[in-house]
């Protein structure tokens, strides 16, 4: 039998039909309809978290919250977090970006709602590595589930539910179902977040294909953007309520009649039996309970731990810089014609490994080791690494181009590690620095970039060194910035000096559009971050150290500061009850740094 | 090959109207009945649910106070009625916030099951009322008007109408949700402080399932058009929560006294 054209071109269409328009389309300009949740979505009040599912660290979270924090520099630019953009007072814009080649469907472009517009990937690629960088919209894929698009969204920043500072953190994730009604479309969303939501918050949010809309693309916001909006403010100033400071609040409830219990929120008000406490006002209506002693708030396992020792991940960053984790610390890798310059060695346990990992990227020597403190987790692996390595010309050899790769530090660090002769010193000598820089700075170049190294005095130990690629535009900072625990303050430490050099990070790193990208951060432990996320966390310590500042202000103990919980909201993303630097040795650190006792 | 392919071509382009038809002079071939509503099923609605009030919080977990129709895209006739609201007759009309466009608003929980083959049935703890969504197009509505009216319910099927190109082209159709036309209402309150809808009104709902962090949900997805109190469609979503059985079951009549009005002196916002 044979076919007529027209039959073979049916036979094509027929065939082919199936995977173009195996789903509905969502494609076009959606209008958002405003008639439900109105008092959350069009300027919501501070203290009204009424119907989400808020925990203790949630609400204690976003009752500290200032709405002023929006007009500080580092936040200006910040659009809507993905977590809430949908929620926004704006219109959508749904578009196919289609395979030239296949003409298969590869991801949806999903546009407007005041937040940086969203790529939802169709093509069945695996979300980042969980050590990759957080943006406000970050990662999305799709599948259809009958007449559904399901997308799911990691890699999100800290950000929030609603306007008014109901927190999330960068732990949360989001589950959106997709469904198109005729011309209705219905957005379902679940934000799950462990660290401040007793469990996923639901919600539904609607919008009318529109004929006449164009979602608005919102242009650049960036540094040039930014103006002092508040006007001689400190440097480093982070708005914040002290504990017990309610006026904010009370203006809410005062004028709304919600109770404040309810108006805290929580998955308990969330239920119809919360309706017998209202009508029985069988509430604890103090506006700012104090924290309930010795209930704990465990951490939240946080997968940014830098690995597992031996398992090295290799992370491209910026340029010609990658991020090596899995060894203690961080490490940063710079690569190119000149050779490998390492910043920081790891502990020394997995050196093997590391050297694997960078041979991967450079068949070079390694010329040059920063280290950016004394602590082992960071130097562990100075002498092997050194001693494979070539420096460029001088260096510890006697000729002009001997073994050994040079090790540079703050003169601190060679002070901590090294011993006059005839005592025992930390490290061998093959592991000490080579070139022990005194005063503020010193400067590098290698692979045609410039490096700058800035020392922090009394920051995390009292050598701290901030590594900066200036070509690259990524820095390394050591345990002074960490995404996985509250700072160690260590030996010759102390808590302002932790922020001077939090602040130092946020002086250096420019964002490229929007509060995110530019300058990218390789912490001491954790993911790979950019100033937004240096920010929420010297926020973070900022807060903390007013709190415990205007306690010892008020003559309490370290005990009962202690037991006033500085940190509560805080706890289950950075804190800990065992282990090397628990959340009572870091209150303590930071009272006795600051009361001098 | 060629000649599947032919074969899907005769199917796409030209296929008889009814293939199991006899031909001349053969008897009938046995055909399988028709699935019932019930047996079609593309989604499972029935079980225990809660609704979780994660939104509009205010206006449903409190009664607002006289006058706070924000978002309700009330006409000049609707905002006069609403205006005549007497808090002090709450005790006594509250079964008209418990009619079908507001029903699913109301913070409760639902049992959904088969009444039989072509009927979905939804009880409310909340109100103690019983929506029938009624599959078989033949059943004659009832006259009176009743809270909540005469539903019609069909499974949505997610195909397109149109001629030959347009069938060629499409996919098989996706099962969607569970639509629902219901008329024939009484007189009621969207809100429970007597934000109005007439019996005027038409509602579209669309119900449907989903699937998140280990939690089966329902959502339902309203439009309320009302010619005569509303100047536009009100539009809401409104989601439950799976529960494993009726051990929370909390049945409350619709008129019985409120004390979770909101203060007199609270401010209405927006």
């Amino acid at each position: 039998m044979s076919l007529t054209t027209g039959q073979r071109l049916g036979v094509v269409l027929l065939v082919t039909a199936g995977s173009a328009f195996a789903q509905m389309d969502l494609g076009g300009e959606w209008a958002a309809t405003f008639q439900e949740d109105l008092p959350h979505r069009g300027g919501v009040q501070l203290g009204d978290y009424t119907g989400l599912p808020l925990n203790e660290s949630g609400w204690r979270k976003a009752q500290s919250w200032d709405e002023s924090a929006r007009s500080t520099f580092e936040r200006q630019c910040i659009p809507h977090v993905v977590t809430y953009a949908m929620r926004g007072p704006a219109n959508i814009r749904f578009s196919k970006i289609v395979d030239p080649v296949s003409g298969e469907l590869q991801a949806y472009s999903l546009l407007g709602s005041y937040g940086r517009p969203r790529t939802i990937w169709m093509d069945g690629r695996e979300h980042p590595s969980e050590l990759a960088p957080h943006t406000w919209a970050r990662f999305s894929t799709g599948h259809w589930e009958r007449n559904m698009l399901v997308v799911e969204t990691t890699h999100i920043k800290t950000g929030w539910l609603l306007r008014n500072g109901a927190p999330t953190s960068d732990l949360a994730t989001m589950t959106e179902y997709f469904t198109r009604y005729g011309n209705y479309l219905m957005l379902a969303s679940f934000v799950n977040d462990p660290v401040y939501l007793d469990e996923p918050l639901i919600r539904t949010t609607n919008f009318v294909l529109s004929l006449t809309t164009n979602a608005d693309a919102w242009g650049n916001c960036g540094p040039a953007q930014i103006f002092d909006e508040l006007g001689g403010r400190p440097h480093g100033w982070v708005p914040h309520y002290l504990p017990g400071q309610t006026a904010h609040i009370q203006e809410f409830l005062t004028k709304s009649g919600v109770p404040a219990e309810a108006a805290r929120g929580g998955a308990a008000t969330t239920y119809p039996e919360y309706i017998v406490k209202l009508e029985k006002k069988d509430l604890d209506n103090r506006i700012f309970p104090p924290p309930a002693p010795g209930k704990s708030f465990p951490r939240v396992v946080s997968p940014q731990t830098s690995g597992t020792a031996g398992e090295i991940s290799v992370l491209p960053v910026q340029g010609n810089v990658y991020m090596l984790a899995g060894a203690g610390a961080n490490m940063g890798v710079q690569v190119g014609e000149d050779g490998v310059l390492l910043v920081d060695a790891g502990d020394g346990k997995a050196t093997d490994q590391v050297i694997a990992a960078i041979r991967k990227l450079s068949t070079k020597p390694i010329r040059f080791i920063i280290d950016t403190s004394a602590n082992p987790e960071h130097i562990g692996g100075n002498e092997r690494l050194a001693a494979i390595g070539r420096a460029p010309g001088g260096g510890r050899a006697i000729d002009s181009a001997g073994p050994g790769a040079m090790i540079f530090a703050h003169e601190a660090v060679l002070a901590e590690v090294s011993a006059p002769s005839g005592q025992k010193a930390l490290l061998p000598i093959g592991a000490w620095p080579t070139e022990a820089y005194p005063g503020d700075s010193k400067e590098v170049t290698l692979n045609n970039e410039a490096i700058q190294l800035f020392h922090v005095p009394a920051a995390h130990t009292d050598g701290d060194s901030l590594v900066f690629f200036r070509r690259s535009d990524v820095i390394v900072t050591g345990d002074i910035f960490v995404t996985t625990t509250y700072p160690v303050i260590d030996k010759g430490g102390s808590i302002n000096g932790v922020i001077a050099g939090l602040n130092r990070i946020i002086e250096i790193t420019i964002p490229k559009d929007w509060q995110e990208g530019g300058t990218m951060v390789i912490p001491g432990h954790g993911r790979i971050c950019d100033e937004a996320d240096v920010v929420e966390y010297r926020d973070m310590v900022t807060i903390i150290r007013d709190r415990i500042q205007d306690s010892i202000k008020k003559g309490m103990t370290l005990e009962q500061v202690k037991a006033a919980r500085p940190t509560l909201e805080y706890d289950s993303r950075y804190g800990s009850d065992s282990g090397p630097w628990t959340t009572a040795m870091f209150i303590e650190a930071v009272y006795r740094n600051l009361s001098g006792k | 090959m060629r000649s599947a392919a032919a074969a899907l071509v005769i199917l796409a382009v030209g296929a008889p109207a009814n293939p199991q038809a006899p031909a001349a002079g053969q008897a009938p071939a046995k055909t399988a009945p028709a699935k019932t509503p019930k047996e079609s099923a593309p989604i499972d609605l029935t079980g225990n649910w809660v609704s979780v009030v994660t939104e509009d919080w205010r206006w449903r977990m409190l009664i607002p106070k006289k006058g706070d129709y924000a978002s309700v895209p009330l006409s000049a006739e609707g905002r006069k009625i609403a205006d005549t609201w007497d808090p002090s007759k709450l005790a006594s009309d509250g079964c008209k916030a418990y009619g079908a466009a507001a029903l699913m608003r109301v913070p409760g929980r639902l049992q959904i099951s088969w009444e039989n083959d072509t009927t979905l049935r939804i009880d409310t703890d909340a109100g103690q009322q019983t929506r029938r969504l009624y599959f078989d197009k033949s059943q004659k509505p009832q006259a009176e008007r009743t809270w909540q009216g005469n539903s019609a319910a069909v499974w949505d099927r997610l195909t397109q109408p149109g001629g030959l190109g347009v069938s060629l082209q499409q996919g098989p159709g996706k099962p969607g949700a569970l639509k629902v036309v219901t008329t024939n209402l009484k007189v009621g309150y969207l809100r429970k402080n007597g934000v109005p809808y007439s019996e005027d009104t038409v509602m579209t709902e669309y119900f449907d399932r989903l699937t998140a962090y280990g939690t089966d949900w329902l959502t339902v997805f309203t439009v309320v058009e009302d010619p005569r109190y509303l100047n536009q469609p009100f539009i809401t979503s409104t989601h439950f929560k799976r529960e494993p059985d009726a051990s929370k079951w909390m049945p409350t009549p619709c008129e019985k006294p409120e004390a979770r009005i909101q203060k007199p002196e609270a401010r209405i916002q927006n």
